[in-house]
């Protein structure tokens, strides 16, 4: 059945996410109190200085009290491990608490507004960026395994040992470099001008402007790992039996391609593929940066630079959701494609 | 497997390696980086950017921001090239108690751009007067400055000529140049590089030209007591192209730190992806042997692991900790052992049910015997090339991590110098040889990784073979 297959995977990721949660609570447990510890510090001087008409014995008995207050109210008077537990529970409920310094476009100190913020952006670029990679990849992989060892093959295979190691940052300096600063086609970063156009439209227009070298970029290395992925799945099943005697029976080309092949291609393709993608993602984080896209990538970096450890764990927690939220994906896809899965019930 | 089952598998392996050229290729690269790591010491030429890469006052002789010095020879106009002159003529000129002590330095200036600074250094020890001067091809002299060194103790003499010749350079001018012209100068606003470096003639201050031949620097110094002591006495010609590949606007030779970045890319990727493979296949030949539960265990945390992604957790775990490269190379094996799992799992459970494991069970060979001695080395070529193509990934996750500035600052990484060229502006600026050395050299590394593998990959799969 394939809902029972579904939900139990399903499951099985949040108990992942969870999992993952509390080795990061304890894992970073040290530096985020000490951050907590410093907040409470801050808000009780604020509180402090509003106070008027007090002798200093109330005010410090006030000081006092009021941190007291908050170490209770943050738990940081209870064991170590009561705490690890709290906060990683607070961090599956996606309630992140506040940052030290930065704020959301709104003015809102709260982490998970500020997260909330970058998500879209990170999905409109990465999803776009996909499903192009996708399509190019796919067929040229199939392509390329129909002559195996033809010049197409053999020089696209060469490239993309060349891109290998190829850091997409590095490549998104480069270009921009010279896109930007010496021809000036393209903006030097963000995601809108300033000010953004206002017309709906000329909007759209903007973004989609803003949005082309960093896509140009993840293209241009991003398909050809995945193209050698399908290529050595797709070369492994032409060399079965039935698809030589579908050739056999004159079955024109494109079908035995198209047709057979990627049929029974599929499962493994969808894997690998997404897989390989999934990882280069997580790897193209930094990627963001470069170019200013005021996504979750981004993030990292401001967080970094501002020491923001609120925002940087958050931002963590929901990059590691969006992560393990493929992998589940993925085996979603994979047990529709392949009936064997789902029987078992084991993923 | 004794010795020589490994050296004829070794030249089998060879022989056909050999005949794969991007593999070839991937290995002359390798090589070629090893020799430049063992040649370090010979080729670098600043010999302590090991130590004294982000010592400000070490490179303050440098050229700032200065592109390579090949690049003059696509531009019109040659600028002068940053050089070192240390290979003074000494002479000794005595006298009735006082003797006078005479450093003379050859430069040949062929370029239509003057330096931008000439710069004399020394370690002096006791009280002496010192006089610059130079010598120029025309056979005009001109002493460029003095003053008295008191009471030194080894401690630097350092004269900037673009700055302290400024007043003789202005009078060698009022000789020379038309009174028009020099009603539009005075000693604050002359240009003593361009006056040094220029014929002499009326039109040379609106109009110079350079004047080129041997120039001869010349310090000369009284010794007047016994421990009176120049050690260690040089010029720098500080050029507007300078190097190899030029420098950064902290005036670092890029070379120099490009060479010294290298062995720590190499270590990084050797060490990370020899012990996270090892690990690997271990862990996979270990779960596929024992099954059951133990099996289901393993792949259970195999999982977690997976689930992880290894760039944002390393990034935080960088943030926070702050940690040494060791601990970097550490996290990174800890994120990246699980690689080759999968694979060898499936490999291994094949293996399991051969018939010669059977016959050793029969036998009464232990369980890690048969671990060890039975199914390990067959895995060992999958390994190999599993190692090779995961070194590339090790080389970026530690750039990738400097690149946000959290790189271990004790050493220099190309992430590292990428993270400084960002964050000055290099991109903005366009100091592209600031930039693409690098990020270059991480995808050469990279793409000699990958070529190595996909050659291993190829011998050992002979399915994917082309045919």
């Amino acid at each position: 059945m394939y809902k029972w297959f579904a939900l139990k995977r399903i499951l099985r990721g949040v108990v992942m996410f969870t999992l993952l949660m509390f080795v990061f609570s304890a894992l970073f447990n040290t530096v985020s109190e000490k951050t907590q510890r410093a907040g409470i510090r801050e808000e009780v001087a604020m509180k402090v200085n509003r106070l008027k008409d007090l002798k200093p014995e109330q005010i410090e008995k006030y000081r006092a009290d009021e941190t007291e207050r908050l170490i209770k109210m943050y738990r940081l008077d209870r064991p170590v491990i009561e705490r690890i537990v709290v906060r990683a529970l607070n961090t599956v409920t996606f309630r992140f608490g506040n940052s030290t310094i930065m704020k959301s476009s709104g003015g809102s100190r709260m982490v998970i507004d500020i997260i909330g913020e970058a998500l879209p952006r990170t999905i409109l670029l990465f999803t776009s960026a996909i499903a192009i990679e996708l399509l190019i990849g796919v067929y040229l992989g199939f392509k390329k395994a129909q002559k195996p060892g033809s010049a197409l093959d053999r020089t696209t295979s060469i490239v993309t040992m060349v891109v290998y190691g190829l850091p997409s940052w590095w490549l998104g300096m480069m270009l921009m470099m010279t896109f930007v600063y010496a021809i000036k086609i393209f903006p030097s970063g963000g995601i809108l001008s300033v000010p953004p156009p206002d017309n709906g439209f000329l909007r759209l227009l903007d973004v989609l402007w803003h949005m082309a070298l960093p896509m140009i970029t993840l293209l241009l290395i991003g398909f050809w790992g995945l193209a050698y992925i399908v290529r050595n799945i797709v070369l492994g099943i032409l060399q079965e039996d039935y698809i030589m005697s579908a050739r056999a029976r004159g079955v024109p080309e494109n079908k035995v391609l198209f047709g057979h092949t990627l049929r029974s291609a599929a499962p493994p393709l969808v894997t690998m593929g997404l897989l390989s993608l999934l990882a280069s993602i997580s790897g193209a984080i930094l990627f963001e940066g470069i170019f200013s896209w005021p996504g979750l990538g981004n993030l990292y970096w401001v967080a970094v630079q501002q020491n923001d450890i609120p925002v940087l764990l958050g931002d963590l927690a929901i990059t590691t959701g969006i992560y393990l939220g493929g992998l589940v994906f993925l085996d979603l896809i994979y047990g529709f494609l392949d009936p064997r899965i789902k029987v078992g019930g084991k993923a | 497997m004794n010795l020589k089952d490994f050296l004829a598998g070794l030249s089998d392996f060879w022989s056909e390696f050999r005949r794969d050229k991007a593999g070839l290729i991937g290995l002359a690269i390798l090589v070629v980086a090893i020799l430049a790591i063992i040649f370090e010491p010979v080729i670098v030429p600043f010999k302590e950017v090991n130590s004294k890469w982000r010592d400000i006052n070490y490179w303050e002789d440098n050229s700032s921001g200065a592109p390579p010095a090949w690049t003059n020879a696509f531009s019109s106009e040659k600028k002068a090239v940053t050089t070192s002159l240390d290979r003074p003529r000494k002479e000794e000129i005595e006298g009735d108690g006082v003797s006078i002590r005479r450093y003379e330095f050859d430069y040949s200036y062929r370029y239509d751009q003057p330096p931008l600074d000439v710069i004399f250094r020394a370690e002096g020890w006791g009280t002496f007067p010192i006089l610059v001067s130079v010598e120029r091809p025309d056979g005009q002299v001109i002493d460029l400055y003095q003053y008295v060194a008191e009471g030194l103790d080894g401690d630097d003499l350092r004269v900037t000529l673009a700055n302290d010749s400024k007043s003789a350079a202005y009078q060698f001018l009022a000789v020379n140049a038309s009174e028009a012209d020099m009603a539009n100068y005075d000693s604050y606003s002359v240009k003593p590089m361009v006056i040094m470096f220029s014929e002499a003639s009326p039109s040379m201050a609106t109009a110079p030209v350079a004047l080129t031949g041997k120039y001869k620097f010349i310090v000369q110094t009284m010794v007047m007591s016994e421990d009176v002591r120049i050690d260690n006495a040089h010029f720098t010609v500080v050029g507007s192209v300078s190097g190899i590949l030029g420098s950064d606007t902290g005036k670092r030779d890029l070379f120099s730190g490009l060479l010294a970045g290298l062995k720590w890319a190499l270590l990084i990727g050797f060490v990370t992806s020899f012990i996270s493979v090892l690990l690997g296949v271990l862990y996979g030949i270990i779960s596929a042997y024992f099954g059951g539960a133990i099996d289901s265990t393993m792949n259970f945390i195999y999982e977690l692991f997976v689930s992880m992604p290894v760039l944002p957790i390393l990034i935080v775990i960088s943030a926070v900790f702050k940690p040494s490269i060791w601990f970097i190379i550490a996290a990174l094996v800890v994120f990246s052992w699980t690689g080759p799992v999968k694979t060898v799992r499936s490999m291994a459970m094949q293996i399991k049910e051969e018939t010669y494991i059977e016959a050793a069970r029969a036998l009464g060979a232990g369980k890690w015997r048969i671990i060890f001695k039975h199914m390990l080395p067959l895995l060992i070529p999958y390994s190999f090339a599993s190692m090779a193509l995961s070194v590339p990934g090790a080389i970026l996750y530690e750039a990738s991590v400097s690149l946000l500035g959290l790189g271990d600052a004790t050493i220099t990484t190309w992430g590292q110098i990428l993270h400084d060229a960002l964050s000055s502006g290099a991109v903005l600026n366009g100091l592209w040889w600031w930039v693409v050395p690098p990020g270059f050299s991480i995808a050469i590394m990279g793409m000699s990784f990958a070529f190595i593998g996909s050659a291993m990959d190829k011998i050992l799969h002979p399915k994917l073979r082309t045919r």
